[in-house]
C-alpha cells in the first residue's frame, strides 16, 4: 500500500512543478520559478529514499516487484465473437495479431528504486545549483519548466512497467534534452546541436522500436512481467533462439543512441551547447544512463544472447577507448567531460556485456557512482564558466585554484574519483567492471559460471546455453575478445586519469589568467552553487566504499531484481586492483609532468604524434565522415526525388492527361466536311458490310 | 437528428451568408462562425450520444450504425430504413458508426480554424467564400455519414466543387491551373470508383434475386458477405469479380489519399489554395480516400484486399519514404507540409492494409491525427504568410523570440506530427506500424525509417525558421505606415486551441477514441480474418511460439508462483 502511494507521488511532484511553472512562470513566478521545481524534486527525492527502504524491507524474493497501474492507455479487445451475420458462426477467426493492451503503470523493484534515488537526488541538487547559475536569464521560467518535465519523464522511464511505456518516456526525455540543448536557440550552434541530438537519438530509437515490435510479435505482450519472466524467456529461447539475439541487438541499438555509444556518440559533445546544469543532469548523470538501465533491465533476455552480449561489450570497450583518445586533446573543458562521459558509459556497457554477476553489478554500480562524480565535475565546470563570463576554453584561463577554492577542491575530488583512485567511489565501481572483464577473458569456465547461475533461476529450461559453443563476434572468440577488451579498458583507465588531470592542471594550476569576458569581478560562485558541489563531493568520496565491494549492500539490493547478481561469489581480484591503481597513478603523474609543471612537452608530443594528434583533435573526423557518408547522400537523394517527381512522375500524369486530346486528333482528318468523302465512306462501308455477310453465308 | 442537422445546417448557413452579404463583411463572418460553432456543438452531441455497445432492440444484435435518417427517393421507406418498393432502393440515408464518428467530428472541428484563419485574409467576395466553405462542410460531413452508395457518391463528388472554386478564385498566382488539375485528376479517378460501386450493387442483386436492387451500404456489406459464405455460386462469382472491383475502387481512392505515384496534384493544389482551403483539403478531404478504402474495399472485397496486400503496402511504404525525402528537399514551407502529407497518409494506408485490428485502428486514428496536425500546420503557415507574404523558408529565421506563442504552438504541432509520445501522432503511428509488423516485418521496418526522416525535415524546418538569429522578410508597406508585425492575436489562438487540446487528449488517452471505433473495426477485421490466405496464417502462428502467455498477466503473484 505504501509502495503504491509512493510510486504515484514520486512522478507527481515534478509533474505538478512543471505545470505550475509552465502556467505561472512567465507572468507571476519569474525569478522565483525555481521554487516549485526545487521543492518538487526534493519531495520526490525524499519519497524515493523512503521507497528504497520500503523495498529493501518489504519486498521478498518470492515477490520481487510490484506493479501499480495508473490508467489504461490503449487497449484493443480481441474480437470477442466472429460476428457471423445471421448465418451460423463459421470457424472462429483466429486473432491476426497478438493482443494490444497497454497501460501506464509503475513497476517498483530494487533496480528502479536505485535509479530513482540517484535520479531525484542529483536532480534536486542540480535544481538548487541552477537557481544560482541561471539567475538573470530572460527565460528563467522556461528552463525550470523543461527541467521539471525532464525529471518527470525520467522518473516515469525508470518506473515503466512495459516496453511501450519505456519507449514513450525514452522519447519524452529525448524531447526535454532537445529543448534544453537548444535552450539558447538564438545561438545557431545550440539550435543545430538540439536537432542533431534528437535525430541521432531517433536513429537509435529506430532500432529500439523494431526491438519492441519484435518482442510484441514474439512474446505476445510488452509487459516486463511477461517478457522478462525467466520461464517465458526460456520457452521462447527453446523455440527461436536467434529471435532473442535479434531482440537484444535491436534494443541495444536504442541504448547506443541514448547512451551516446560509438557510432552514435556524436551528439553528446555537441549537446554541451546547453546550459551547464543540463549537461550535468541530463547529459552526464541521468538521461544518458537510460541505455545502461535498459540493458540491465533486460538482463533475462541478454543472458540468453551471448552474441548480443559480446556486441555490447565490444561496443562499450571501443567507445571507452575512442572517447578517451578524443578527450586527450580537447581544449573545451565541458567537451573533455562530455567525452569522458561517453567513455565511462562505455565502461558500463563493457561490464554489462560480460553477463557475469560482477559485470552487471559493476555496470549498474558504476552508473550510480558516475552520476555523482560526473555531475560534480560538470557543475564544477559550470562554476568556472560562471566566473569566467561564459568562457569554457581552457586556453583562455588558468591558475584558478586561489580564486575559486571551493570549486577547485570539489573538482579535484571529482577528478580523483573519475581517475579511479582508492578509496574514492569511482575506484570501486570501475574495479568491479575490470575484474568482470578479466574474469570473462579466462574463457568458458567463467561462462559456465554465468550459465550456472542462470540455470538455477530458469529451471531446467536454460540448460541449453551451457552446452552452446563459445560465442563469437566477427570470427573472434569470446575469450580472446575479452582479453583484448581487458587491455583496452586498462589502457583507457590510464588515459582517463591523464585527461582528467590535464583538465585540472590546465584550469586550476599555473599562473592566474582570466579572460576578458570575465571582467574584473571574477569570483567564487555563491553558496547556492557551492553547497550542491560539496554534497556531491561527499557522495563521490564515500558512496563507493559504503555501498560497494566492502559492504556488498549494492549487490545485495540489486540481486532482488537480477537474482544472478547475488550468485557470483567473487573475492577481490588483486591483479586488477594493482593494475588499475598503477594505471591511475601513472596517468596522473604524466599529466602532472606535462601540465602541472611548466613544460614544453605537450607541444613536442603534439608535433611528434602529428596525424594522430590531429585526428584526436578533430574527433577522428567522425562528424565529417558521417556527413559525407549519410547526410549528403540523403540530401542529394532528396533533391533527386524532387527533380524526378516533377519531371518523371508528374510528366507521366500530364502525359496521360494529354491522351484524350491525342486520341481525338487522330480521327480528326476524317471529319473534313466534304460531302463526297462522306458518300465514298458510306459506299465503302456498305461494300465491306455486304462482303462480310456474303463470306459468312458462304 | 443531430447528424441530419449537421449535414443540413451548413447548407442552410451558406444561403444565410449569401443573404446577409449586403450588410457587410462583419455580418457575413458572424453568420459563418455561428453556423460553424453550432455544427461543432452538434458534433459533440453526436460523439456524446454514440454508444459503441448499443444493441438493436428487435434483433438483439449489436447496433453499430446509429442516429440514422432514412428518406426514400423512390418507393417508400419506414423509420428504420426498411424499404418497401417499388423500384430500386435508393435513399437519402445517413448514419454514424465507429469508423465515421471521428471523421465527422474532425470535419466539424477543422471548420473553426478554417473560418478563423480566413477572417482577415479573405476580403474579396467574402460572402461567396464563406458560402462555399459551408457547402464544403455539408459535403464533407455528408460523405462520411452517407449510408447509401448513390448518396455517398453525390457527396463524394460534391466536395470537389466548392474547393475547385475556392482554389480557383481565392488562390495564388497559378490558381486556375492548380484548380483545374486538381479537379480533373480526382474526378477521373472517381468515375472508375463509381463503376466499382455500381458493380457491387449489381453483383448483389444477382446474388440475391427477388429483392429490390439496393444501394444501401450496410445491407450490401452484410448481404454480400453472408451470400459469399452460404452460397457457393455467389462465392465463386464474387471471387472472380472482386479483384476488378477492388481496382476500380482503388483508382479513385488512391488518387484522393493520395497514394504514391498518384500524389502530384496535391502539392500544387496546396500551394495555390487559400489557407482555409489547405486546412480543409489536407485535414479532411484526403481522408475521404482512406475512408473509402475502409468503408468499401476492406469489408466488401476482403479477399481482394489480401490479394493486393503487397502492392498497396509497397506503395504506402514508398509514399512514406519518398514523401519524406521530397519534404526534405523543399524550400517553400507550404510545399514541405504538403509533401509531408504524402508521407503521413502513407502511414494511414500502411495501417489499413496491415489488414488486422491494430493496423486498421492505427490507420483510422492516424487519419484524425493527420487532419489535426497538418490542418494546424497549414493554419500556422497561413498566419505567417498573412504577416510577411512569403513562404520561402530561407527568408525566415529566429522567429521564436518575436512570436513566442506561435513558436509554442508550432513546437507542439511539429512534435505531434513526428509522433512524439504523449501527443496524438504517437498512438496512430505506433498502431499502424505494429499492425504492419504483424503482417509483414520488412514493410514495417522500412516504414519505420520514415520516423527518422520525418523528424529530420520537421525539426530542420523549425530550426531554420524559428531558431537562430532573427531574420524577417521585408514587410510590404511604405514609410511610416510600416505595419507592426505582432505575435498571434486571440482570434488566431482560438483557431488553434481546439486542435491543441485534441492533440494532447488523443496522445494521453487514446483509449477514449479507439474504444468508440473498436466494435465497428472488429467487424471488418473478422471479415478480413475469415478470408486470410493460408500463407499469412502460417506465419502468424509461428511467430507466437508460446501459448498461454497471457495467463496471470495482471497478478505478479501468479507469475512468481509458477
Amino acid at each position: 500500500m505504501a509502495i503504491e502511494w509512493l510510486a504515484k507521488l514520486i512522478p507527481l511532484f515534478p509533474l505538478l512543478a512543471c505545470l505550475i511553472t509552465l502556467v505561472f512562470g512567465a507572468r507571476y513566478l519569474r525569478e522565483k520559478s525555481h521554487y516549485p521545481v526545487v521543492f518538487g524534486c526534493g519531495l520526490s527525492a525524499l519519497c524515493s529514499l523512503i521507497l528504497a527502504f520500503t523495498v529493501a524491507s518489504n519486498q521478498t524474493a518470492e515477490e520481487p516487484f510490484q506493479t501499480v497501474t495508473v490508467y489504461q492507455w490503449l487497449a484493443l479487445d480481441p474480437v470477442a465473437e466472429p460476428l457471423a451475420e445471421g448465418a451460423a458462426p463459421s470457424s472462429a477467426a483466429p486473432a491476426l495479431t497478438p493482443p494490444v493492451n497497454f497501460s501506464i503503470s509503475l513497476r517498483v523493484d530494487s533496480l528502479s528504486a536505485i535509479m530513482l534515488s540517484m535520479l531525484t537526488f542529483v536532480a534536486t541538487l542540480v535544481a538548487i545549483y541552477a537557481s544560482g547559475y541561471m539567475h538573470g536569464d530572460r527565460s528563467y521560467w522556461r528552463f525550470f519548466t523543461c527541467v521539471a518535465l525532464f525529471v518527470f519523464s525520467m522518473i516515469m522511464l525508470v518506473l515503466s512497467a512495459s516496453f511501450l511505456q519505456l519507449y514513450m518516456f525514452w522519447e519524452a526525455v529525448g524531447l526535454c534534452s532537445y529543448m534544453l540543448i537548444g535552450f539558447w536557440y538564438e545561438k545557431p550552434e545550440a539550435a543545430a546541436a538540439g536537432k542533431k541530438a534528437f535525430l541521432v537519438n531517433r536513429i537509435g530509437d529506430f532500432g529500439f522500436a523494431t526491438g519492441v515490435f519484435l518482442i510484441w510479435v514474439t512474446f505476445g505482450s510488452l509487459e516486463f512481467q511477461q517478457v522478462l519472466n525467466p520461464e517465458v524467456v526460456a520457452a521462447v529461447f527453446r523455440a527461436k533462439p536467434e529471435m532473442i539475439t535479434w531482440i537484444c541487438v535491436c534494443l541495444f541499438t536504442g541504448a547506443v543512441g541514448k547512451s551516446a555509444q560509438f557510432p552514435l556518440h556524436v551528439w553528446l559533445p555537441d549537446a554541451m551547447e546547453g546550459p551547464t546544469p543540463v549537461s550535468a543532469l541530463i547529459h552526464a548523470a541521468t538521461m544518458v544512463t537510460a541505455g545502461v538501465y535498459l540493458v540491465a533491465r533486460c538482463t533475462p533476455l541478454f543472458i540468453l544472447a551471448p552474441e548480443a552480449r559480446l556486441l555490447v561489450s565490444f561496443v562499450g570497450g571501443v567507445t571507452a577507448l575512442l572517447a578517451a583518445l578524443i578527450a586527450l586533446t580537447q581544449t573545451d573543458l565541458k567537451r573533455v567531460l562530455a567525452y569522458s562521459t561517453v567513455s565511462q558509459l562505455g565502461y558500463m556497457f563493457l561490464g554489462l556485456g560480460t553477463g557475469l554477476a560482477s559485470g552487471i553489478a559493476g555496470g549498474m554500480f558504476h552508473l550510480v557512482t558516475h552520476a555523482f562524480f560526473k555531475a560534480l565535475l560538470f557543475l564544477g565546470a559550470g562554476s568556472v564558466m560562471h566566473a569566467m563570463g561564459g568562457v569554457i576554453d581552457m586556453r583562455e584561463f588558468s591558475g584558478l585554484r586561489r580564486l575559486m577554492p571551493q570549486t577547485y577542491r570539489t573538482f579535484l575530488i571529482g577528478s580523483l574519483a573519475l581517475a579511479g583512485l582508492v578509496p574514492l567511489s569511482g575506484f570501486w565501481s570501475k574495479d568491479t567492471i575490470l575484474s568482470a572483464v578479466h574474469e570473462a577473458s579466462h574463457g568458458p569456465a567463467a561462462h559456465a559460471g554465468a550459465a550456472h547461475a542462470d540455470s538455477e533461476h530458469s529451471a531446467e529450461a536454460a540448460a541449453e546455453p551451457n552446452v552452446a559453443p563459445e560465442p563469437k563476434l566477427l570470427g573472434v572468440s569470446a575469450t580472446s575478445l575479452y582479453t583484448l577488451l581487458f587491455w583496452m579498458a586498462s589502457f583507457t583507465s590510464l588515459l582517463t586519469a591523464f585527461y582528467t588531470f590535464r583538465a585540472v592542471f590546465l584550469t586550476f594550476w599555473g599562473e592566474e589568467k582570466i579572460p576578458h569576458a570575465a571582467g574584473h569581478h571574477a569570483h567564487e560562485s555563491p553558496p547556492v552553487m557551492c553547497i550542491p558541489l560539496w554534497i556531491l563531493a561527499i557522495g563521490a568520496i564515500f558512496l563507493g566504499g559504503l555501498l560497494g565491494h566492502p559492504t556488498g549492500i549494492f549487490d545485495g539490493f540489486l540481486a532482488r531484481t537480477i537474482p544472478m547478481v547475488g550468485e557470483g561469489h567473487h573475492g577481490t581480484d588483486w591483479y586488477v586492483v594493482i593494475l588499475s591503481t598503477v594505471c591511475a597513478v601513472t596517468g596522473i603523474s604524466v599529466a602532472y609532468f606535462m601540465y602541472g609543471l611548466p613544460s614544453k612537452l605537450p607541444e613536442q608530443i603534439a608535433t611528434a604524434a602529428g596525424p594522430l594528434y590531429r585526428a584526436s583533435c578533430n574527433k577522428f573526423y567522425l562528424d565529417e565522415i558521417y556527413r559525407v557518408l549519410f547526410v549528403l547522400p540523403i540530401l542529394a537523394l532528396a533533391s533527386l526525388s524532387r527533380l524526378l517527381d516533377w519531371s518523371l512522375i508528374d510528366g507521366l500524369v500530364t502525359g496521360v492527361g494529354k491522351l484524350p486530346g491525342v486520341a481525338g486528333r487522330l480521327p480528326r482528318p476524317i471529319q473534313n466536311g466534304l460531302v463526297q468523302f462522306y458518300a465514298l465512306a458510306m459506299m465503302l462501308g456498305l461494300a465491306v458490310l455486304l462482303w462480310v455477310l456474303v463470306i459468312k453465308q458462304g | 437528428m443531430a447528424l441530419f442537422l449537421m449535414v443540413a445546417l451548413p447548407g442552410v448557413g451558406a444561403l444565410l451568408v449569401l443573404a446577409v452579404s449586403r450588410f457587410g463583411l462583419a455580418q457575413v463572418r458572424r453568420v459563418a462562425i455561428t453556423n460553424v460553432l453550432i455544427t461543432f456543438a452538434l458534433s459533440l452531441v453526436v460523439v456524446a450520444s454514440y454508444d459503441p455497445s448499443a444493441v438493436d432492440r428487435t434483433s438483439g444484435r449489436p447496433q453499430l450504425t446509429q442516429m440514422e435518417t432514412h428518406i426514400a427517393w423512390l418507393g417508400s421507406v419506414d423509420k428504420d430504413g426498411h424499404f418497401s418498393g417499388p423500384g430500386p432502393d435508393i435513399q437519402f440515408a445517413l448514419g454514424v458508426d465507429g469508423i465515421s464518428l471521428w471523421l465527422i467530428a474532425l470535419s466539424a472541428l477543422l471548420m473553426i480554424p478554417a473560418v478563423l484563419v480566413s477572417w482577415e485574409a479573405v476580403q474579396d467576395r467574402a460572402a461567396s467564400f464563406y458560402a462555399l466553405m459551408l457547402l464544403l462542410e455539408s459535403g464533407l460531413i455528408g460523405v462520411f455519414a452517407a449510408q447509401d452508395i448513390i448518396l455517398f457518391y453525390i457527396f463524394f463528388e460534391f466536395t470537389l466543387i466548392p474547393l475547385f472554386f475556392m482554389v480557383g478564385i481565392w488562390g495564388g498566382h497559378e490558381r486556375r491551373y492548380a484548380a483545374r488539375r486538381f479537379f480533373i485528376y480526382t474526378l477521373a479517378g472517381s468515375v472508375l470508383t463509381f463503376l466499382g460501386l455500381l458493380a457491387i450493387v449489381l453483383s448483389y442483386s444477382w446474388m440475391a434475386p427477388g429483392q429490390a436492387v439496393t444501394f444501401s451500404i450496410p445491407t450490401l456489406t452484410e448481404g454480400i458477405s453472408q451470400q459469399v459464405q452460404t452460397n457457393p455460386d455467389a462465392a465463386r462469382y464474387w471471387a472472380a469479380v472482386s479483384p476488378w472491383i477492388f481496382l476500380a475502387l482503388f483508382a479513385g481512392f488512391a488518387i484522393k489519399v493520395p497514394l504514391f505515384p498518384f500524389h502530384t496534384w496535391l502539392p500544387l493544389a496546396h500551394v495555390e489554395a487559400p489557407t482555409a482551403g489547405s486546412v480543409l483539403l489536407a485535414g479532411v478531404l484526403l481522408k475521404i480516400g482512406s475512408y473509402g478504402f475502409l468503408r468499401f474495399a476492406l469489408p466488401l472485397v476482403p479477399a481482394a484486399c489480401w490479394g493486393h496486400f503487397h502492392i498497396v503496402s509497397v506503395l504506402a511504404v514508398i509514399g512514406i519514404v519518398y514523401g519524406a525525402l521530397l519534404a526534405l528537399a523543399q524550400d517553400d514551407i507550404k510545399k514541405l507540409v504538403a509533401y509531408s502529407s504524402v508521407s503521413h497518409m502513407g502511414f494511414c494506408l500502411l495501417g489499413l492494409f496491415a489488414l488486422n485490428g491494430p493496423g486498421i485502428t492505427g490507420g483510422l486514428l492516424q487519419m484524425v491525427n493527420h487532419g489535426l496536425s497538418t490542418g494546424a500546420l497549414f493554419a500556422m503557415v497561413g498566419m505567417l504568410y498573412e504577416r510577411y507574404h512569403t513562404r520561402d523558408i530561407e527568408a525566415y529565421g529566429g522567429l521564436a523570440r518575436k512570436f513566442p506563442i506561435l513558436a509554442f504552438c508550432l513546437g507542439i504541432v511539429a512534435f505531434s506530427s513526428i509522433g512524439l509520445p504523449g501527443l496524438n501522432g504517437f498512438p496512430g503511428e505506433v498502431l499502424s506500424i505494429m499492425g504492419m509488423f504483424a503482417s509483414n516485418k520488412l514493410y514495417a521496418t522500412i516504414a519505420l525509417t520514415g520516423i527518422i526522416l520525418g523528424a529530420w525535415y520537421t525539426l530542420w524546418l523549425v530550426q531554420r525558421t524559428f531558431f537562430g538569429r532573427l531574420r524577417e522578410p521585408a514587410v510590404e508597406g511604405h514609410g511610416h505606415d510600416h505595419p507592426v508585425v505582432t505575435d498571434l492575436n486571440s482570434r488566431e489562438i482560438a483557431a488553434l486551441a481546439p486542435i491543441l487540446i485534441l492533440i494532447f487528449w488523443i496522445g494521453l488517452y487514446p483509449e477514449f477514441f479507439t474504444s468508440r471505433m473498436q466494435p465497428s473495426i472488429d467487424k471488418i477485421v473478422s471479415k478480413l480474418a475469415r478470408v486470410r490466405p493460408a500463407a499469412v496464417a502460417v506465419e502468424q502462428t509461428s511467430t507466437v511460439p508460446v501459448t498461454g502467455l497471457n495467463v496471470g498477466r495482471n497478478s505478479p503473484a501468479v507469475v512468481a508462483n509458477e
